[in-house]
């Protein structure tokens, strides 16, 4: 064996192998409605428990505190507050981002959960817990029923 | 019912990377130390197999067939956990706990250094409706969940950081450990910001390493070997997976998987019963965060005990004398069996250097990393 010690494993003689791996995820009751209502009314919606009184957010078929099953929907507004954020300066592949991007969780009034999401219009030093702020959703045309229908968050006026 | 104990480990790593073994020469190599060091031939006296590995982090469909082998354990009997070595260890336990099987064998191991995309299998781990099209590295979830435990609990960075520079001190007493290193509390604040507030240097780096262990009933233990080291008691526990729900400043699921734990093994007062803890600390913070959820200390505490030595190797309740994660390298699914096998060792009075004097029960604790809420813990001891 070598002194030197080998620390790039592509060094070694190897197999070099990838998996395609390529699926679909279907919305669900709750997810349709969801993203059909981001779509196409730019709302925000959640979905009400009889039992425990608690709406959330996003919608879903179920309770997870008491299993019952969700019926009712809510119109939470597009004006919440910042949970926690984080300011990522790296991307996936570790490399540094020109622009670092602020993900948050974003709390709506009333209800339970939220929506995690970027913050933008504004610079990562602004960026406080607990401050509030409006969605930005994209112009009705581009929008595809996709949490990417919100563009981001931004501070409230 | 019979009492479980833990009679022979073995361990091959952990380093950056293992670049001479395969994976199945890692797990072979492991296994011959923890066969040796219990005394049994696999072949014939071994009753189950319990192995633990997610088919993403391995490269391979169904990954459970290919494990007999390198264990000795071809048409024996044997079944793979997805999920970390501890649970395994919860199998383990279980099965003899039944009375029907007295020898099991526990194995995990990581081969991060096979996997080429580490990151975009764990940001595949993301709800792919509502979390993953937002793309990015998939840590953003720890900045967040760091921000916001410091927010809630007055923890400091500079206590967050001093987790980084007593673990990597560890470290470099521990012989399996990659990462040991001696480094100043400023090294660690001047690392780099990667997902504000959380640097650097602290966060785990991968490492290769595997751990095999042997388990056996209380009737084989005892004829195997004089240095048993008893399984008291294990809990388990997963939270909601929802980002959106989930609770961002406590760890709910280690909770209630210390409690489960605790009550099986009829701990009472936690810090003052056990005598060293291995908690997951593939982040920093997580180690603080961690502590609070098993009950080591109040909540919001746990920073402050840091700062004041409390959990040096040397103090009163020494946390990750191994080094953790931060000083071991970060094994994936054998994360839980680091932890476990330093409690072990530590039981066992065969830590060398990093030897905690005076020391009956002792905890390991895992945490499955982002983006799970899965905690697992175990109460081991060396009195039955
Ligand atoms: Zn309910």
């Amino acid at each position: 064996m070598s002194l030197d010690k080998i620390t790039n494993p592509m060094h070694v003689r190897h197999w070099l192998g990838d998996m395609e791996a390529d699926y679909i995820y279907t919305l669900g009751v709750a997810g349709e409605r969801f993203f059909k209502e981001i779509k196409e009314n730019g709302k925000i919606m959640g979905a009400k428990c009889p039992r425990c009184n608690i709406i959330y957010v996003p919608p879903r078929m179920y309770c997870e505190k008491c299993f019952a099953k969700l019926e009712g929907w809510v119109d939470v507004g597009t004006r919440g507050v910042v949970h926690t954020f984080t300011v990522a300066k790296i991307d996936v592949d570790g490399k540094k981002l020109q622009k670092p991007e602020i993900y948050a969780l974003i709390k709506f009034e009333g209800a339970c959960g939220g929506l995690i999401h970027k913050i933008g219009e504004t610079t990562p030093e602004k960026v406080k817990i607990g401050m509030k702020v409006d969605a930005v959703f994209k112009p009705s045309f581009e929008r595809k029923a996709s949490i990417n229908d919100i563009k981001h968050f931004k501070p409230a006026e | 019912m019979s009492e479980v104990a833990i009679v022979g480990v073995g361990c091959v790593g952990f380093q950056p990377i293992l670049p001479e073994l395969s994976y199945k020469e890692l797990m072979y190599e492991a296994a011959v130390k923890a066969y040796d060091d219990a005394g049994v031939d696999p072949r014939k006296d071994i009753d189950v197999f319990v192995t633990c590995a997610e088919d993403y982090l391995e490269g391979f469909s169904i990954f459970d067939e290919f494990v007999p082998d390198q264990l000795g354990a071809v048409l024996r009997h044997l079944f793979t956990v997805s999920g970390d070595g501890l649970l395994g260890l919860a199998n383990a336990y279980m099965l003899i706990k039944t009375g029907h099987f007295d020898t099991v064998v526990l194995e995990a191991h990581s081969k991060a250094s096979d996997l080429l995309t580490l990151m975009d299998v764990i940001a595949f781990a993301l709800d792919p409706v509502l979390n993953r099209p937002l793309g990015g590295h998939p840590y953003y979830v720890a900045g967040m969940e760091m921000n916001r435990y410091l927010h809630d609990t007055c923890t400091t960075v500079e206590q967050c950081a001093q987790v980084v520079v007593k673990n990597k001190k560890n470290a470099c007493g521990n012989p399996y450990a990659a990462y040991g290193a001696n480094i100043t509390l400023d090294q660690v604040l001047c690392s780099d910001m990667c997902f504000y507030p959380l640097k650097k240097l602290e966060i785990s780096t991968p490492a290769d390493g595997c751990v095999v262990m042997v388990l056996a009933s209380e009737k084989v233990a005892e004829k195997l070997t004089d240095k048993p080291v008893w399984v008291k008691g294990v809990g388990w526990c997963t939270e909601t997976p929802n980002l959106e729900t989930r609770d961002w400043s406590k760890a709910v699921d280690t909770r209630l998987a210390a409690e489960m734990a605790y009550k099986t093994a009829k701990i009472h007062n936690p810090r003052k019963e056990i005598d060293l803890a291995e908690v997951n600390d593939l982040f920093a913070y997580k180690e603080l965060q961690h502590m609070e959820a098993l009950k080591l200390c109040a909540y919001g505490e746990a920073g402050k005990l840091t700062e004041e030595g409390v959990t040096a190797r040397n103090g009163e309740l020494p946390v990750n004398p191994s080094g953790g994660l931060l000083g071991m390298g970060y094994g994936l699914e054998a994360s839980g069996t680091e932890k476990l096998l330093e409690v072990v060792l530590q039981l066992r009075g065969e830590a060398g250097r990093r030897q905690v004097s005076n020391v009956e029960v002792g905890l390991a604790h895992a945490w499955r990393g982002i983006p799970t809420t899965t905690g697992i813990a175990a109460v081991l001891s060396n009195v039955k």
